[in-house]
């Protein structure tokens, strides 16, 4: 059972390591010091576009990466279509993390990738890899919560979402949960 | 003669190797597109005990404007050996710029050496680093017996001749002004006598000293004399040994110095207060150079050599910036952490090595915005008796980074953000609403709840008439709009509606391990909390509805970096994020349009923040409960006495915590939206889909099915249609 996992993962890992060479998270807020605080800007009008689903193929990869949409409009609550892509610091901790699991030092390797997820915590790609570390130390609990917590930073990105689900399904079917592996293929599948 | 023998091998074996163990905060991660200011950045380097410099020497940098040079010594982490290398670096917009490895083994990222910020002591607060004989350069023994005892590998523990010597000078004298002990005479008074100087302590020295050649070899009493002598004094914390004298005075490790500094450490075995460096350096001089005479005398170095190294200064470091006490809060809540898995004697004497999450930055602008904001806040008498607690963590990882546990956090005490359980008000509201927006067939952020008073008898005749704030009854509202605002009545008619245990069960899904009490009083925030534990139940909102519980270690290794445990990361699904995300909406209104936009004073609008104030009866607590795109944020104000304030969630904590969020460079909030959930326009108050360009329309998210169906539209819409795509135009 873990075997067919560990199979499906490693087509995943491929897929992830190429997704992330992308800038960092979008702008940053800087604090003005001690200075009083200028007067808040004018309400805009509302710009705020539901966000248009993109559709990947296989084959493809995206020119741009996905910019979050945190475009913010000072009158209504802010939320962005998919996760943060991974910075070059935090893809180079994945890489490592890949060597470690290929010569089977899992734990160094978690360690590597909880470092990456403290500089890239809302990317979906460290949670997918977090979930296959736990799946090669055996640890199929923390590997679905991990590959949840990726889907759920997954956004309106199918590709993410897809690797998600079927990433779900495998680790679901090996720790005997039929039925939601089941459900989550299907979820696949709809993408 | 037994008596003392006993002492002596039992004592030897025991003390040997007690050492502290050394609590350190979270490194610093210097990467391209790092969030950290040029100050913050200086600061940083300044604790992690780096020289400003030329930025070539190890464990120096060079700074001009917001340009950085750093070269890092390299350390042993848990996962692994950071090597030394040379890094450049600007800071624009408090974010790293340009990042370089100028030389050294090339990478995108690098970690600072992290900085130490507190020991776990033994009771004789004796700190020291354990050196081993052979890793000790071998001028430091040789120099300390050509000064201290040059027959040490050929006496038997005393060397009469010397004492003879001493006593004739006592006694010409009529008291003791002269040593004359062996190095092992020396280390039987620090390890086993008193201080005070009677002929028959004198005597009981020069038996136990020969006992103690006699039970062990010489290099063995040489390194323990190494690793004990006493060295100095930092506070209440006593410097041990050569390798923490090495650090405390030079801030390099004992392999690097060279024969000047080695001079230095060997003369202040004499008397390390008399000849203290950095208080009495000229005296500290003189005696240095006596002992390079010496090294010179006894071959051990050349003339040239001594000459050379007599006139260089005497090279002391500033006096390390680290004080054991800096953060006792933060340090109070490790040490729980540690008291679960460790005993209280291995922590304070097997040498361990704890890498904590604290991050001393964010500690920092934690500390200044309870510091600052607590006098503006009240008036006259209760201004005084005002406290407060702050408890800062990643949002994404539970790692707590900052504790504050009162108003005076450098001082040791009623630790408030752990210990102060208090009442959290309409803090539990967002969690209320959680539960009846899990049922989307039932509940949306529209659905109308009644503002309206209504008495609930229970069975054995007690009433409870739950009040609003401002005592207003406003008789239908959206709830979005009943969170954002926080009225009371339509909260407790939801809760009552979904089910005080449903209500319950969701605080426990989130954390909540204390009991929770049934009473509908609850549902106005009776139930008693510490801010730490509301920042463990906030995290799942601000988590998209993972639980993440908090963490303070992230490893514990052993003193020679071999790891014990290892705290990881983990997240547990307690909620449906597609609920989660329509809570974390009106928490954004909140900041927007409700009890939370005076925040907005302090924090520029283009910050997106999620909260919840929280106010308990006549003021006694004032709560806030928030979250940017980064961290999580508890603030607490009230008195210790539990009396009345005239404050509310927004009055006190509220100021607190937004301060703090103006402090520090960050991301918003902005939720990824979670499958499942997708944005209409609607008019909250007809319930129905509407156009975008209409009054009254909003943008908000629901359950997928959970929309209006039913639609309306403005009248006169083309006009207020052709006025909308004008607004955005001209405003």
């Amino acid at each position: 059972m873990t075997f067919s996992v560990l199979g499906r993962t490693s087509v995943l890992s491929a897929v992830l390591v190429f997704a992330g060479c992308a800038s960092g998270p979008g702008s940053i807020y800087v604090p003005v010091g001690e200075q009083p605080t200028q007067a808040p800007e004018p309400p805009k009008a509302n710009t705020d576009d539901a966000p248009d689903s993109r559709v990947w193929r296989k084959s493809e990869q995206p020119d741009e990466p996905a910019q979050p949409e945190t475009e913010r409009d000072s009158s209504s609550p802010s939320y962005s279509a998919s996760g943060d892509t991974l910075s070059p610091a935090a893809l180079s901790l994945v890489r490592q993390a890949d060597n470690l699991l290929a010569s089977g030092d899992t734990r160094g390797a978690i360690a590597r990738l909880e470092r990456a997820q403290r500089i890239a915590p809302r990317s979906a790609e460290v949670y997918f890899k977090l979930s296959q570390a736990y799946v090669a130390a055996d640890q199929l609990g923390s590997a679905e919560q991990f590959t949840l917590k990726g889907l759920s930073l997954a956004g309106d990105n199918a590709r993410l979402q897809r690797a998600g689900w079927l990433l779900l399904a495998d680790i679901r079917r090996a720790r005997g949960n039929v039925a939601g592996a089941d459900q989550a293929e299907a979820r696949a599948a709809a993408l | 003669m037994v008596y003392l023998d006993a002492v002596v091998t039992s004592r030897f074996e025991g003390r040997r190797f007690e050492v502290p163990s050394r609590v350190y905060a979270r490194p610093l991660e210097l990467y391209e597109g790092a969030s950290v200011g040029a100050g913050a950045l200086q600061q940083e380097l300044s604790l992690s005990g780096f020289r400003k410099g030329d930025g070539v020497a190890p464990g120096s940098y060079r700074r001009s404007g917001s340009r950085f040079v750093i070269s890092t010594r390299g350390f042993r982490f848990p996962d692994g050996e950071e090597p030394r290398r040379r890094v450049a670096l600007t800071i624009r917009d408090d974010q790293v710029d340009d990042f370089r490895i100028v030389s050294g083994e090339s990478s995108p990222i690098v970690r600072l050496e992290p900085a130490q910020i507190g020991g776990i002591y033994p009771s004789h607060r004796e700190d020291r680093i354990l050196v081993q004989l052979q890793n000790v350069p071998k001028l430091l023994p040789a120099t300390l017996m050509a000064v201290e005892d040059r027959n040490f590998y050929h006496h038997f523990g005393i060397a009469p001749l010397s004492i003879a010597r001493a006593m004739l000078a006592n006694l010409r004298a009529g008291e003791i002004v002269q040593g004359g002990s062996t190095l092992t005479q020396q280390l039987v008074k620090n390890l086993f006598l008193t201080r005070d100087q009677t002929l028959l302590r004198k005597a009981n020295e020069a038996l136990m000293s020969i006992l103690l050649e006699w039970h062990y070899d010489k290099d063995d009493i040489l390194e323990t004399y190494l690793n004990e002598v006493y060295l100095g004094q930092a506070g209440t914390r006593s410097i041990n040994g050569f390798g923490l004298a090495s650090q405390f005075y030079f801030g390099e490790s004992l392999k690097n110095l060279k024969p000047h500094q080695i001079a230095l450490l060997v003369g202040m075995v004499k008397g390390p207060s008399y000849y203290n460096p950095r208080r009495n350096p000229d005296r500290a001089l003189k005696r240095r150079n006596l002992v390079l005479s010496e090294m010179e005398k006894t071959g051990l170095l050349s003339s040239q050599e001594a000459a050379h190294a007599r006139g260089l200064p005497l090279g002391v470091s500033e006096k390390p910036s680290y004080s054991e006490n800096r953060y006792p809060a933060y340090i109070d809540l490790v040490r729980r952490h540690l008291a679960r898995d460790y005993r209280e004697e291995d922590l304070s004497s097997a040498g361990l090595r704890i890498f904590t999450t604290l991050n001393p930055a964010i500690q920092a602008a934690a500390e200044e915005s309870v510091r600052d904001t607590l006098p503006r806040l009240g008036h006259g008498e209760v201004r005084d008796k005002l406290e407060s607690a702050l408890v800062v963590t990643a949002k994404d990882t539970g790692e707590v980074l900052a504790l504050v546990g009162g108003k005076k956090p450098e001082f040791a005490g009623f630790n408030r953000a752990l210990d102060a359980r208090r009442p959290i008000g309409s803090l539990i509201k967002p969690f209320i609403y959680l539960s009846a927006l899990s049922q989307p067939d039932r509940y949306t952020l529209i659905s109308p709840v009644k503002d309206a008073s209504f008495v609930l008898e229970f069975d054995d005749g007690r009433r409870w008439e739950p009040k609003d704030y401002d005592s207003k009854e406003r008789g239908e509202v959206p709830l979005h709009q009943a969170l954002a605002h926080s009225y009371n009545l339509p909260a407790v008619r939801v809760g009552l509606d979904v089910g005080v245990d449903v209500v319950a069960q969701t605080l426990q899904d989130f954390g909540v391990t204390s009991s929770i009490s049934r009473y509908p009083a609850m549902l106005l925030g009776s139930v008693s909390m510490t801010p730490v534990t509301v920042a463990q139940m906030y995290q799942g909102l601000a988590t998209s509805g993972f639980n993440t519980p908090l963490r303070t270690i992230r490893e514990v290794t052993d003193a020679h970096g071999k790891a014990l445990s290892r705290y990881p990361l983990e997240v547990d699904q307690v909620a449906d994020p597609a609920a989660v995300h329509l809570v974390q909406y009106a928490m954004q209104e909140v900041m927007q349009e409700g009890t939370g936009q005076s925040a907005y004073y302090t924090v520029p609008k283009s910050l997106s923040l999620a909260g919840k104030t929280g106010t308990t009866d006549d003021g006694r607590d004032s709560w806030f409960a928030g979250f940017s795109g980064d961290y999580l944020a508890v603030a607490w104000v009230g008195r210790d006495d539990n009396g009345p304030t005239s404050l509310t969630g927004a009055s006190g904590a509220l100021p607190v915590w937004s301060r703090f969020m103006a402090k520090v460079p960050q991301h918003g909030f902005a939720p990824v939206v979670p499958d499942g959930v997708g944005y209409h326009w609607v008019n909250d108050q007809r319930q129905a889909l509407t156009d975008e360009y209409c009054e009254n329309a909003r943008y908000v998210p629901f359950i997928t099915g959970s929309e209006p169906d039913r639609e309306v539209s403005c009248s006169g819409a083309l006009q207020k249609r052709i006025q909308g795509w004008f607004k955005g135009l001209f405003e």
